[in-house]
């Protein structure tokens, strides 16, 4: 199936190095003391951060830090076909997992010992990218939530197919087998912190990482496609981040305003 | 819902005889109180309030001393609900979905449909499922399954609210306009909410959402072919804008039997009646008054509470009491016509939404 026309067009009429559009709104949940909407195209996730606050289960209290605890789930209508079980499965938790590492990499836990911060993530559409649009969301609510942070995270996710790198893969896109690498990234210190490839890499990738990634046979990426493909990820991640801090310059004005500043 | 269902203590909603688990403490005190802390978590399941809401002595009484003086803590008078905000169509893959927000309670509904076959005791009328999940994003103590039993405690309750008993009598919905061919094609309605935010009221703003997102699903009407072709053909894609369920042209076949020819037109579609759907009003009653539209703090307060389903006509649908403290009947009955008054102006707000939302679709 052809996913890059002969013109250069997607299947959604975007070029390849062009991100979907993106919408985020602070402050969707009233109670929670931060939160954030994020709408990357057609995916869209609310974030709530209720922290920092006492911990629960006093087993699991750390007197060092804060310890940072997130939830990932799907609601039943995000889908196309209606899911069953919203929660508690196996891809779930994976994802919950992984926001969870990416966010407590870059929140100053140090300066809250003794205490839990809960991020909570709910996909309300679900359509490609779902991982980035969490983390992007999970970033805006924390800092709705005045939590420090080291840096804003931002994710995106590129992928290769018809032999282009494509970014910001759709669901179609997602699903055409071809290889998906996730990206989270801290513009200002310029890092990678999260890098997840999915469907592919059949080579060992030496130099700047040390990682060792297997997978499939029947794609093929070699290793200078990879860091292409990854390059532009890292690229929509700083697309995202200078939007990201527009919301959040125009989101303390409102504050000002309201406070009679 | 009838009297005996009141008198009986219907199970399920008044299982925990007086809570005497006490209100959580603050912050400091947590550390030494956390046992009781563990524990409230437990019982304040239960209620269908969201989350453990630590009110001092002080505050308690000034909630209670308000209600008494027809002035509570928003300004708002016993029985003035919250302001009101709307947004349907807000889910696309769905055939009708609606995004409700009363005061800091928000609650997004959908409603799929999809063809199935009808239950061998009625044949005649389609299904229904309705499924609520709370989301954590709500309050912490959704998260995992913790959120369960509120859950399931909101899908019985408006299932009894808005599709009567187990034969089918007496519902909200008119299920055997469901029907496509009697005892072997039935549209099956899958009605899904999720609870973004929880700030009491719970029940109030999911009945009408589901109402609103009833509105919008635009129904098919069957129109019986004669034709040889004995195939089941099966399209399932909602088209065009707004989507909705599709004509649905049913061919029978010659011998009768279970494969008929179903052709599911991607262009035609009517309107689903959805006038006859209640809403639900629950009032709230704390030391001698009732209020309406209750917040979580004045929810931990109650004394017990009545949710009302009532339709346009001012007929009950439904009706569920919960709480510990029992009720005098006459109170019960003076509860019901207060709801009945107070449902008229939910009514008429939810209709001028659907009529407006419906302007602006006319309109683009």
């Amino acid at each position: 199936m052809e996913y890059v026309s002969p013109e250069g067009l997607r299947l959604d009429g975007r070029r390849p190095m062009e991100m979907r559009q993106i919408r985020a709104e602070i402050g969707a949940v009233a109670k929670a003391d931060g939160s954030a909407v994020f709408e990357m195209g057609n995916t869209k996730v609310i974030a709530a951060v209720y922290g920092p606050r006492e911990v629960q289960h006093r087993s699991q209290q750390m007197s060092d830090q804060a310890l940072v605890r997130c939830e990932y789930s799907m609601a039943n209508f995000s889908t196309g076909d209606r899911m069953r079980k919203p929660k508690g499965d196996r891809r779930s938790t994976e994802i919950s997992l992984v926001i969870r590492q990416t966010m407590e990499a870059c929140i100053l836990t140090h300066l809250m010992p003794r205490s839990q911060i809960d991020i909570f993530v709910q996909v309300l559409q679900a359509d490609g990218g779902t991982r980035s649009a969490c983390i992007n969301a999970a970033t805006l609510a924390l800092a709705d939530a005045g939590i420090p942070l080291r840096d804003l995270v931002t994710s995106c996710s590129a992928g290769y197919l018809n032999s282009t790198p494509l970014l910001d893969l759709n669901y179609v896109e997602d699903s055409a087998g071809g290889p998906d690498v996730t990206v989270g990234f801290l513009p200002k210190l310029d890092k990678v912190t999260l890098l997840q490839v999915q469907n592919l890499l059949n080579c060992v990738i030496l130099g700047r990482f040390s990682a060792l990634v297997v997978g499939k046979m029947d794609s093929k990426l070699p290793i200078d496609t990879f860091e292409n493909v990854m390059q532009l990820a890292i690229e929509g991640c700083k697309a995202i981040a200078n939007y990201i801090r527009e919301i959040l310059l125009e989101n303390t004005k409102q504050l000002e305003y309201r406070r009679g500043l | 819902m009838t009297w005996l269902d009141l008198a009986l203590n219907h199970k399920g909603m008044d299982r925990i005889k007086g809570i005497g688990a006490p209100p959580i403490p603050k912050w400091s005190l947590l550390t030494r109180v956390l046992p009781f802390a563990f524990s409230c978590n437990l019982f304040c399941a239960f209620y269908f309030c969201a989350g453990m809401v630590g009110l001092s002595l002080g505050e308690k009484h000034f909630i209670q001393g308000g209600i008494a003086q027809d002035l509570r803590s928003d300004g708002r008078k016993r029985l003035t609900y919250r302001p009101l905000y709307v947004e349907t169509g807000v889910i696309p893959q769905a055939n009708g979905s609606a995004r409700v927000r009363i005061g800091a309670t928000e609650v997004v509904s959908s409603v799929k449909a999809e063809l199935g076959k009808p239950g061998s005791l009625q044949p005649d009328k389609g299904r229904v499922t309705i499924y609520v999940d709370c989301s954590p994003t709500a309050a912490p103590m959704f998260e995992g399954r913790g959120g369960d039993e509120l859950s399931t405690d909101l899908s019985v309750a408006l299932q009894r609210c808005l599709l009567g008993g187990k034969s089918g009598a007496g519902a909200g919905i008119d299920l055997s306009s469901l029907i496509v061919v009697e005892g072997k094609i039935c549209w099956d309605l899958y009605i899904d909410c999720l609870v973004i935010s929880s700030d009491g009221n719970l029940l109030d703003t999911l009945g009408a959402a589901i109402k609103l997102a009833a509105s919008f699903l635009i129904s098919f009407v069957t129109d019986m072919r004669n034709s040889n072709n004995i195939i089941l053909i099966l399209f399932l894609k909602a088209a065009l804008s707004n989507t909705g369920i599709p004509r649905v042209h049913v061919a029978a076949g010659a011998s009768g039997d279970d494969n008929t020819e179903v052709d599911i037109s991607d262009e035609e579609f009517l309107q689903f009646d959805t006038s006859d759907i209640p809403v639900i009003v629950t009032l709230t009653k704390i030391g001698r008054h009732y209020i309406v539209d209750a917040t979580s703090e004045e929810e931990s307060e109650m004394n017990s509470a009545v949710s009302i389903s009532v339709n346009r006509k001012g007929h009950i649908c439904g009706l569920t009491k919960r709480g510990g403290a029992g009720l005098d009947p006459s109170i019960i009955l003076d509860m019901i016509s207060v709801a009945k008054h107070v449902s008229e102006q939910l009514i008429n707000k939810l209709d001028s939404e659907i009529a407006a939302a419906e302007a602006g679709e006319e309109e683009s």
